[in-house]
C-alpha cells in the first residue's frame, strides 16, 4: 500500500505537483494519467524518491520514504522496480547481463543461480532469444519487456512504469500492458503506471488518477471514466476515437 | 543565465553571481567525491570494474602517449642543439636539458594535458549519456550507488597507473631524441648519453609520477563530477566534456605551479 498525502513541487516560479494525494493499493494497476507536460513523470520520480518534494510525504506501508536516512533507502529502494520511459538499459551489458546486474549487487547466490533467475524472467516476458544480445540490437518493444525483467528480477513488492508503451506499436502496446497487468496480478505487487495512453488505461486501468495542471483532479476507475463530470478528463478521454466510439454508443456525456 | 544578461549587470552583481556559482560549484564537487569514496557494495564487482577502467583509460592512452613522447623527444633534441651554439657549451648538455624537460615538465604536465582530452572527454561523454538515458536513475532506482560503482573505479585506475604512462613517455621521449641524434648525428651520439646521465636527481622521477597522480585526479574526477551531473540531451553531454576538458586544463596548470613551488623550493 502507497499513501501520497499533500505532495507538491516546484522547478522555479513552475508548479509542476500542487497538493496532490492518493492511494495506491496492491494486486491491482493503479493509473496516473494526463496530458504531456501535466507532472507525470515528476509525480513518479516524487513517488520513488528520485526528485525531493517541495511538501507532503510518500509512505509505503506507513513507512515515510522522505524520513528514511540514506542507507536506509538504499535497501529499501531493492523493494521497488521501475521501468522506465526509455527502458534505461545498460549499454555496456547484454541482456542476461541487465538482468542479473541487481542479483549480483543484492545476492549471494551463486552465478548459476543468478542466471536461472534471469532467464526464468527473460522467459516470463517472452524474450528469452535475445539474452545474449546488447540492448541497442534490440527493438523498443523486446527492450521494454527486458526493462519489465530488470524490474521484477528481485520479486518487488512495488513496481512503477513511465509509459510502458510510449513509441510502440498498439499491438505491442496491448502485450505489454497485459503482461504487466498479469505480473501485477501473480506476484501481488503494488503497480503504478504512467500513462497518456488511452487503450492501456482502458484495458488495465483499475484505480486512476487524472493529473491536469500539477492537481489530482479526478479519481476513478476505467468504467466510471464513461461517465465522469469532469470537463478536463472528457477533452482528455474525447481526443481518443476509440473511446469516443464507446462514448457515442453508450450515451455517456450526454450534457 | 546566458552570455547577453552578463553584460547587462553590473561589476558587483556579476562578480556575486559568478562567486556563488564557484562556491556552489565546489561544494557539489566535494559532495559528489563524498558518494564516490565509499566502500563498494561488492569488492569482486569493483576489482573487476577496475580492471576495466584501467585498460579503458590507461591502456588505450598507450598508444598516444607512446607516439607524442618520441616526437617530442626528437623535437627537444633538435631545437636545445640549434639554441646551443655557443663553443663554450659542452653539446653533452644537450642531452642534459633533454631529458630535464622532459621529467620536470613534459611527460607529466604536457602529457596530462594530452590525457585531459581524451580520458576527460571518455569519461565525462560516458557518464552523461548514462545520465541523459536514465541509466544512472536506473541503477539508484535499484539501490546501487551509482556514483561510487561508476566513478570510483575510473577514478582510481586514472589516479594509481598514470605514472606509468609517465615513465613510458620519460623513457620514448629519451629514445626519441636518441633516433634524432643517431639518424643526423646532431650531436655526437657518446655525448648525448652523457648527458642523460649527468646530474641524474631520483627525486624528479618521484616529483613528476606524483604530479601526474594528481592531475589524473583532477582529470577524471572533474570529468566524472560533469558527466554525472549532465543535463539536457546530447547538448548536455556535449557541454559536459567541453567543461571537463577546460576545467581540468585550468586547473592542471594551477596546480602544476603550486606543486612545483612546494616540492622543489
Amino acid at each position: 500500500m502507497i499513501k501520497v498525502e499533500h505532495l507538491s513541487k516546484s522547478f522555479g516560479d513552475l508548479k509542476v505537483l500542487d497538493d496532490v494525494s492518493i492511494d495506491y493499493r496492491p494486486g491491482i494497476c493503479n493509473m496516473v494519467i494526463g496530458a504531456s507536460g501535466s507532472g507525470k513523470t515528476v509525480f513518479l520520480k516524487t513517488l520513488i524518491g528520485l526528485i525531493q518534494p517541495d511538501a507532503g510525504s510518500v509512505s509505503y506501508n506507513g513507512k515515510d520514504l522522505m524520513a528514511m536516512g540514506f542507507r536506509e533507502k538504499t535497501r529499501f529502494r531493492q523493494k521497488i522496480g521501475v521501468l522506465f520511459q526509455n527502458s534505461a538499459l545498460f549499454d555496456f551489458a547484454t541482456v542476461l547481463e541487465n538482468v542479473m546486474f541487481p542479483m549480483d549487487f543484492f545476492t549471494d547466490w551463486s552465478r548459476s543461480e543468478k542466471k536461472d533467475k534471469a532467464e526464468y524472467c527473460l522467459e516470463r516476458v517472452n524474450v528469452k532469444d535475445a539474452e545474449n544480445k546488447y540492448p541497442n540490437e534490440l527493438s523498443g518493444g523486446m527492450q521494454k519487456r527486458v526493462g519489465i525483467a530488470r524490474a521484477i528480477a528481485l520479486d518487488p513488492a512495488y513496481l512503477f512504469c513511465d509509459e510502458p508503451n510510449s513509441g510502440l506499436d498498439p499491438y505491442t502496446s496491448i502485450l505489454i500492458d497485459q503482461l504487466v497487468s498479469e505480473l501485477t496480478k501473480e506476484l501481488g505487487m503494488t503497480t503504478v503506471i504512467n500513462t497518456h495512453d488511452m487503450n492501456s488505461i482502458l484495458e488495465i486501468g483499475d484505480n486512476i488518477g487524472f493529473l491536469y495542471g500539477g492537481k489530482m483532479i479526478w479519481k476513478g476507475d476505467r468504467h466510471s471514466i464513461f461517465h465522469t463530470e469532469c470537463k478536463e478528463l472528457r477533452q482528455f478521454v474525447c481526443a481518443n476515437s476509440l473511446a469516443r466510439n464507446i462514448i457515442e454508443q453508450d450515451g455517456a456525456y450526454k450534457d | 543565465m546566458n552570455f547577453i544578461d552578463y553584460f547587462r549587470m553590473d561589476f558587483l552583481s556579476f562578480l556575486n553571481v559568478m562567486i556563488r556559482r564557484f562556491l556552489m560549484n565546489i561544494g557539489r564537487y566535494v559532495l559528489f567525491l563524498k558518494m564516490v569514496f565509499r566502500r563498494p557494495e561488492k569488492w569482486k564487482i569493483f576489482w573487476k570494474q577496475l580492471i576495466g577502467e584501467t585498460d579503458k583509460l590507461v591502456l588505450s592512452s598507450v598508444l598516444l602517449v607512446s607516439v607524442i613522447s618520441v616526437f617530442i623527444g626528437g623535437v627537444l633534441v633538435i631545437q636545445t642543439a640549434s639554441n646551443m651554439q655557443n663553443p663554450l657549451l659542452d653539446r653533452m648538455y644537450v642531452g642534459y636539458m633533454v631529458r630535464e624537460s622532459l621529467v620536470l615538465e613534459f611527460c607529466s604536465t604536457m602529457v596530462a594535458l594530452i590525457l585531459a582530452g581524451k580520458m576527460g572527454s571518455n569519461i565525462a561523454s560516458e557518464l552523461g549519456s548514462m545520465r541523459i538515458t536514465e541509466q544512472i536513475d536506473a541503477m539508484e532506482m535499484m539501490g546501487v550507488n551509482s556514483a561510487c560503482y561508476l566513478a570510483l573505479p575510473k577514478i582510481l585506475a586514472a589516479t594509481l597507473f598514470s605514472p606509468f604512462l609517465m615513465l613510458l613517455s620519460f623513457v620514448l621521449g629519451i629514445a626519441g631524441g636518441w633516433c634524432v641524434v643517431y639518424l643526423t648525428d646532431i650531436i655526437p651520439l657518446a655525448k648525448y648519453i652523457a648527458g642523460l646521465k649527468y646530474c641524474f636527481n631520483g627525486f624528479y622521477i618521484f616529483y613528476s609520477c606524483f604530479k601526474m597522480s594528481l592531475f589524473c585526479f583532477m582529470i577524471s574526477s572533474i570529468a566524472a563530477f560533469n558527466g554525472y551531473n549532465a543535463k539536457g540531451g546530447s547538448l548536455g553531454v556535449g557541454s559536459s566534456g567541453t567543461k571537463s576538458i577546460v576545467t581540468s586544463c585550468i586547473l592542471i596548470l594551477m596546480f602544476d605551479l603550486i606543486v612545483t613551488q612546494l616540492m622543489l623550493y
